[in-house]
C-alpha cells in the first residue's frame, strides 16, 4: 500500500493560493479550509493529507517529518533556520522585510542609527542584518502591531515585513533600507524526499510546469 | 540549593538500567561484526588541540572548547575520523600497510537538541586507510548495509554520491570561489530554489546549467548513471560516475546493491570527502542514521599523504529508529535471588559466590529476611528464580 504524503499548509495569506496550486497538480481534499475544525483532513483516494498550521510552526511541523512538505514564506524559513528542504521558489506571496523610521526621525546614514531600539518580529533576521552594518542595537520582539512600536515610544525603528508599504506610511513611517525579498517556497523534510522520492519530484516537476504555464499566460495577456 | 544540581546540562541524557543494557549489547553486536571483517579497535582521548581538528573547513563553532594550564585551547571531539588521521599520522607513520580500524567512540557537538540529535551522542565507526580504489569503498559500503541489518533495522535505505561529480561540475563552470561556496552551501542545505538562483546569476553554459538546476533531484538506480554518463562533457564527472558504477557492481558481488541508490546532489556537512560518499536513512526519522566516504586529502595535513575512506554510525539514533519501528530491545537477562535467614549472612554471602562462578547472574540480599519476605522480594522485582539459605 503507497504511503500518505502529508502536507502542512500555513494559516494566513499564503493559504488560499497554496490550496489552489497543489490542487492544480491533483493534490486536493474535502474540506480543507484555514478555519476547518478538522486538524488532519485526508484524501483516501489520492493518499493525500492535510494539516493546517500556524505559520511561524509550520517549518517545525516539517522539520520533524510530522508533515512530509509544506508551503511557507522564505521569511519565516529565514528566521527560523529549521532543517529543512527547499524545494521550489512558488514566486507568490511576495513580499520584503525591511526597516523603517519615523519620517521625522530619519539620519543622514545607516550607521547613523546605533545603539537604538528595533521593534520586530523577525529578531533573528534583524540581528544579522545589524550585524553585517557593523552596529548594535536592541531588539525588542513584538508579535504583531510592529508599526505602533515608534508610535508609542516602545522604540525607535521597526523591522518589518512589507507587501505595499501602505500600512508604513499610514504610520508615518519611512522606509530606510531593504533587507531581503521573500516569496512562498515549497520545503521538505529530508528523509521524507529521500524516501518518497518518485512522488515528491513529480509534485516539483508538475508545479514547475503550472508555474512556467502561468508565467506564460500572463506575458499573453 | 543551586537551580542546576538536579538537571542535566542542555543536549546531555542519562540512559537508565534496561536501554543502557540494550545499547551496550547493539554496540557489542556491531564492534564484534567490525572485528569479524578485520577491523581492530582503537582509542584515541577524549579531547585534542583545537589545531587538530582546525583547517579542513571544519569550524571549531560547534565545538566545546576549554584551555589548558598553558592556555593552550581544547577542544571535545567533534568526529572520530580527524582522531584516527592523527594517530595513523603519527604514531603508526611507518606503517605502510593497509589499516583496518575501527571504534566506538562519545563525541561532542553543540546541536540543537532533538531526539536522537544531542550535544553529546555515541558513534560506532570503522577507517580503511592506505587503499584507494573501488574495491575498498565497496568494502566500506557493504560493511555499513550489514552493520545496519546487524544493528536490527530491516528497512533502510543508502544513498551514493561523488564528491568529484560535483568538483567536477564546478569546474566545467568556471566559477567564481564566491559562486562556489554558494553552490556547495545550497547543495548542503537542500536549497533547490536556492541553488537555480545562484546558477542563473553565474551565466552558466546552458546545458551545464541544466545539470546544476536538477542536481537536488538526480535520485535513481544504476541507469541514472548511465544517463548521466552520455549528457555530461567533464571527463572528471564522467570519471566519477565511472568509479561509483565500479563500486555498484563490487557491491552486487556482496549482495547488498538493493539497498543502494544514488543521489548525485548529495555532500555532507563535514567537507573532508574528495570520492564517493554515502548517508544512510529508515522511515521515522529526520536525519541520518549513517554516513561517509572517501576523504584522501585529509592525511596530508598530517604529514603523511594516504588514501582513505570510512563510515560512522550514531549509536543513539538506530535506537530511536528501533523504538519507532515499534521493534523490541533484548529483555533482561534471568536473575536468580539468594536471600538468607537470620546469622546466614556468611553462607548466603559463599553460595553467591558459588553461584556467580557457574555464570548465573546473582541479586544478593542486603540483609536477613523471612522466607515470606523473600517471596514479596522476588515477586515485586520480577526474579526469575530464587535461592533461600536457612
Amino acid at each position: 500500500m503507497e504511503e500518505y504524503i502529508t502536507i502542512a499548509l500555513p494559516k494566513g495569506k499564503l493559504f488560499k493560493r497554496s490550496l489552489d496550486l497543489l490542487g492544480k497538480v491533483g493534490y486536493s481534499a474535502e474540506g480543507v479550509s484555514e478555519n476547518s475544525r478538522k486538524l488532519v483532513i485526508a484524501n483516501e483516494e489520492t493518499k493525500v493529507r492535510f494539516i493546517i498550521t500556524k505559520t511561524v510552526d509550520l517549518p517545525t511541523y516539517v522539520e520533524y517529518g510530522a508533515a512530509d512538505i509544506g508551503i511557507i514564506g522564505k521569511d519565516v524559513l529565514l528566521e527560523e533556520q529549521k532543517d529543512v528542504y527547499e524545494l521550489l521558489d512558488l514566486g507568490f506571496g511576495k513580499c520584503r522585510l525591511m526597516m523603517a523610521v519615523p519620517e521625522a526621525k530619519k539620519r543622514p546614514e545607516l550607521k547613523d542609527y546605533a545603539h537604538l531600539r528595533v521593534a520586530t518580529k523577525y529578531p533573528r533576521c534583524a540581528r544579522e542584518y545589524f550585524d553585517k552594518l557593523g552596529i548594535q542595537m536592541e531588539i525588542v520582539k513584538l508579535n504583531g502591531s510592529i508599526e505602533l512600536g515608534p508610535l508609542i515610544g516602545l522604540s525607535e525603528l521597526i523591522v518589518d515585513i512589507v507587501e505595499t508599504g501602505t500600512t508604513i506610511k499610514e504610520n508615518k513611517l519611512m522606509e530606510v533600507d531593504s533587507i531581503f525579498t521573500s516569496t512562498a517556497r515549497l520545503i521538505a523534510n529530508p528523509v521524507s524526499f529521500k524516501l518518497k522520492f518518485e512522488r515528491l519530484h513529480k509534485l516539483v516537476v508538475d508545479l514547475r510546469a503550472v508555474l512556467a504555464a502561468e508565467k506564460g499566460d500572463k506575458k499573453a495577456k | 540549593m543551586a537551580d542546576t544540581i538536579l538537571q542535566v546540562p542542555y543536549g546531555t541524557r542519562d540512559v537508565l538500567p534496561g536501554e543502557a543494557v540494550a545499547r551496550r549489547q547493539m554496540e557489542d553486536k556491531i564492534c564484534s561484526l567490525f572485528a569479524l571483517w578485520g577491523y581492530d579497535e582503537v582509542a584515541t582521548p577524549t579531547f585534542e588541540y583545537l589545531d587538530t581538528f582546525a583547517g579542513m573547513g571544519q569550524p571549531g563553532a560547534g565545538a566545546f572548547k576549554f584551555f589548558d594550564r598553558k592556555d593552550n585551547i581544547l577542544m571535545l571531539r567533534t568526529d572520530m575520523t580527524t582522531p584516527i588521521a592523527r594517530m595513523v599520522a603519527t604514531r603508526m607513520r611507518k606503517d605502510e600497510s593497509v589499516k583496518r580500524l575501527s571504534y566506538r567512540a562519545q563525541l561532542f557537538r553543540y546541536e540543537e537538541a532533538q531526539a536522537g540529535r544531542q550535544c553529546e551522542f555515541t558513534q560506532c565507526g570503522i577507517e580503511m586507510m592506505g587503499a584507494a580504489g573501488a574495491a575498498a569503498d565497496a568494502e566500506v559500503i557493504a560493511l555499513a548495509v550489514s552493520t545496519l541489518m546487524e544493528a536490527g533495522l530491516k528497512d533502510f535505505n543508502i544513498t551514493l554520491g561523488h564528491m568529484e561529480f560535483i568538483n567536477g561540475l564546478i569546474e566545467a563552470a568556471t566559477l567564481t570561489e564566491e559562486q562556489a561556496k554558494d553552490i556547495k552551501h545550497c547543495l548542503i542545505r537542500r536549497n533547490a530554489a536556492g541553488l537555480e538562483n545562484v546558477v542563473e546569476a553565474a551565466k552558466i553554459p546552458e546545458q551545464l546549467a541544466l545539470i546544476f538546476k536538477e542536481l537536488l533531484f538526480l535520485h535513481g538506480g544504476i541507469a541514472l548513471l548511465e544517463d548521466m554518463q552520455k549528457r555530461v562533457l567533464s571527463r572528471r564527472c564522467w570519471n566519477a560516475l565511472e568509479n561509483l558504477r565500479e563500486i555498484y557492481e563490487l557491491a552486487k558481488a556482496y549482495g547488498v546493491e538493493r539497498y543502494l541508490s544514488f543521489d548525485l546532489g548529495l555532500t555532507r556537512s563535514l567537507d573532508y570527502y574528495t570520492g564517493m560518499l554515502f548517508e544512510g536513512y529508515a522511515a521515522g526519522m529526520g536525519y541520518s542514521l549513517i554516513g561517509g566516504g572517501r576523504y584522501d586529502n585529509m592525511m596530508q595535513r598530517f604529514g603523511k599523504p594516504c588514501p582513505a575512506t570510512g563510515f560512522a554510525l550514531g549509536i543513539d539514533r538506530i535506537a530511536l529508529t528501533l523504538e519507532r519501528q515499534g521493534m523490541q530491545f533484548a529483555e533482561q537477562p534471568e536473575t536468580l535471588f539468594v536471600a538468607y535467614g537470620e546469622g546466614k549472612t556468611a553462607e548466603g554471602i559463599r553460595a553467591a559466590c558459588a553461584l556467580r562462578k557457574d555464570g548465573k547472574r546473582v541479586k544478593l540480599a542486603d540483609r536477613a529476611m523471612t522466607e515470606t519476605e523473600m517471596q514479596e522480594a522476588v515477586q515485586e522485582n520480577h526474579y526469575s528464580t530464587w535461592k533461600y539459605i536457612r
